[in-house]
């Protein structure tokens, strides 16, 4: 037993080393290097303030912090809406790279998507905080680090 | 009786005194399950701090919590044991050892299996693990890196307690203690193992975390399988091993011997079982030319034998005219006579 843990953490070490030339975290569907100099595929769902879709282009304080997030990394963005079912579900399979629509931190999607850090508190009509979030790609953790470091640094 | 009247003082085991060496052992015991629970405690709070979503992560938290378990059942057993035997329980209290060992191993078998089978879900159904950011002090940084920097602060000073704790199980015979002192001591293989999953995680290799997992799981239910198994063993009267249940204990054989090198003994055999810390012993013996010992070569003998280890207390010599084989299985077919 004892033998077997000690050859299996050799093995991963072994590979983490090797695999020293990337940076550390990265993406297994490498979606932070897509996006850079690309498109960044962004999902919208009405929510009041946050995100209104009245045109092709969603408006709101959410999609305008996307555009610039898109800015910083090079990129056009290219919108899809759809409720919030249908942006999971898109997050799930790929076919999106993050999901914004007012989510918070409580969100019960965050078993199938994964939540950036709280980037902005909003106290709601029964006083309570409400911790803002935006959601990406599960495990696509280059990817959502980035994003956590442009909303803490410039939202 | 009030329980006051029915404890011993300090340094007793039931009807035992203890040795010089074992009140030693027990006291610095006693300190040291209190400082790992005390070292638990920060430890626990700190890896719950930086969780995430990490299955090892969550895997070595779960075994963190469970180390409460031997060490508080330690401090319970050794408080019971000191009860005075009363007439509802003649032998003492020994086995309230065996109950806690009992209790931890289950715990511990029962979350092993359940880890492991969580682990292998999010294996087989390629959940890929988020580990986002962190701004401590204005920086952002990745939260892996806390990780791997909780489980390595935490991860030495459990070995250092579980050396500390070993010599001490040996001198006490106490195999709560040791079962405690062996967690501990691997307890850096289950660091080792969450360090590489979330360092797998940060190549990028999704399944790294969940394979850490299910070795660390798979350590915990082995664990609890070999204590389970040692503790039923003990409960089910099996003869009395070392404090690691690796070998017979050697004293049966030596009361056997001195019993055996007494004038009027022409053959003695024991049966030796474990109540916790101390031994119960029915010795039968075979008194020469088949002539009934006296009262005092009696005595004598039962003296003897419980100046040979402080574990020897609860023992009665039975003189018969032969060793009764339906009481000592082996001793015939053994070639012993």
């Amino acid at each position: 037993m004892r033998r077997t843990i000690a050859l299996l953490v050799t093995g991963v070490l072994a590979a983490a080393l090797t695999a020293c030339g990337v940076s550390i975290p990265t993406d297994p569907y490498g979606t932070l290097d897509r996006v850079r100099g690309g498109t960044l595929v962004v999902g919208a769902t009405a929510n009041e303030e946050w995100v209104q879709i009245d045109g092709a282009v969603p408006t709101g304080s959410e999609p305008e912090l996307v555009e610039r997030f898109a800015e910083h990394l090079d990129a056009r963005v290219e919108w899809v809406t759809g409720s919030e079912q249908e942006l999971i579900d898109r997050l799930d399979r790929g076919e999106i790279d993050m999901a914004v629509g007012g989510f918070a931190n409580d969100t019960p999607w965050s078993e199938k998507a994964a939540m950036t850090a709280a980037y902005v508190d909003e106290v709601d009509e029964q006083g309570e905080t409400v911790k803002h979030v935006m959601l990406t790609r599960m495990g696509e953790n280059a990817f959502l680090l980035e994003l956590e470091t442009f909303l803490t640094e410039k939202a | 009786m009030s329980v006051s009247e029915r404890t011993n003082p300090k340094g007793w085991f039931g009807h035992t005194r203890l040795p010089d060496e074992q009140q030693r052992a027990l006291a610095q015991a006693t300190r040291l399950e209190w400082a790992t629970i005390g070292f638990l405690a920060v430890t626990v709070t700190i890896v719950a701090l930086v969780l995430g979503s990490s299955q090892a992560m969550r895997a070595a938290w779960i075994e963190d919590m469970l180390s409460f378990l031997p060490p508080i059942a330690f401090l319970v057993a050794t408080r019971v044991v000191r009860l005075k035997p009363t007439v509802a329980h003649p032998y003492g209290f020994h086995r309230a050892t065996g109950v806690a060992h009992l209790v931890a191993a289950v715990a511990l078998l029962v979350m092993g299996f359940y880890l492991f089978f969580d682990s292998a879900s999010k294996l087989v159904s390629a959940e890929h693990p988020s580990i986002g950011g962190i701004t401590l002090f204005g920086v952002t940084f990745w939260l892996g890196w806390l990780m791997i920097a909780a489980l390595a602060i935490t991860s030495i000073p459990p070995v250092i307690l579980g050396r500390m704790k070993l010599k001490r199980a040996e001198a006490l015979h106490d195999k709560v203690l040791y079962a405690d002192a062996d967690m501990n001591k691997a307890d850096w293989q289950t660091a080792a193992a969450g360090i590489a999953g979330i360092l797998g995680i940060g190549v990028g290799l999704w399944w790294a975390d969940a394979a850490a997992a299910l070795i660390i799981s798979a350590s915990i239910g082995w664990d609890g399988m070999k204590n389970v198994r040692g503790a039923i063993g003990a409960l089910m009267d099996a003869s009395a091993k070392t404090y690691d249940d690796k070998k017979p204990h050697p004293l049966a054989a030596r009361i056997d011997r001195t019993l055996r090198e007494l004038r009027w003994v022409e053959q003695a055999r024991s049966r030796v079982r474990d109540e916790g810390h101390v031994f119960h012993i029915e010795s039968f013996v075979v008194p020469k030319r088949g002539r009934m010992p006296k009262l005092e070569q009696l005595e004598q003998a039962r003296e003897l034998c419980s100046s040979l280890d402080w574990k020897v207390q609860d023992m009665v010599i039975v003189p018969v005219a032969e060793l009764p084989d339906e009481f000592l299985p082996g001793v015939t077919s053994g070639g012993e006579r």
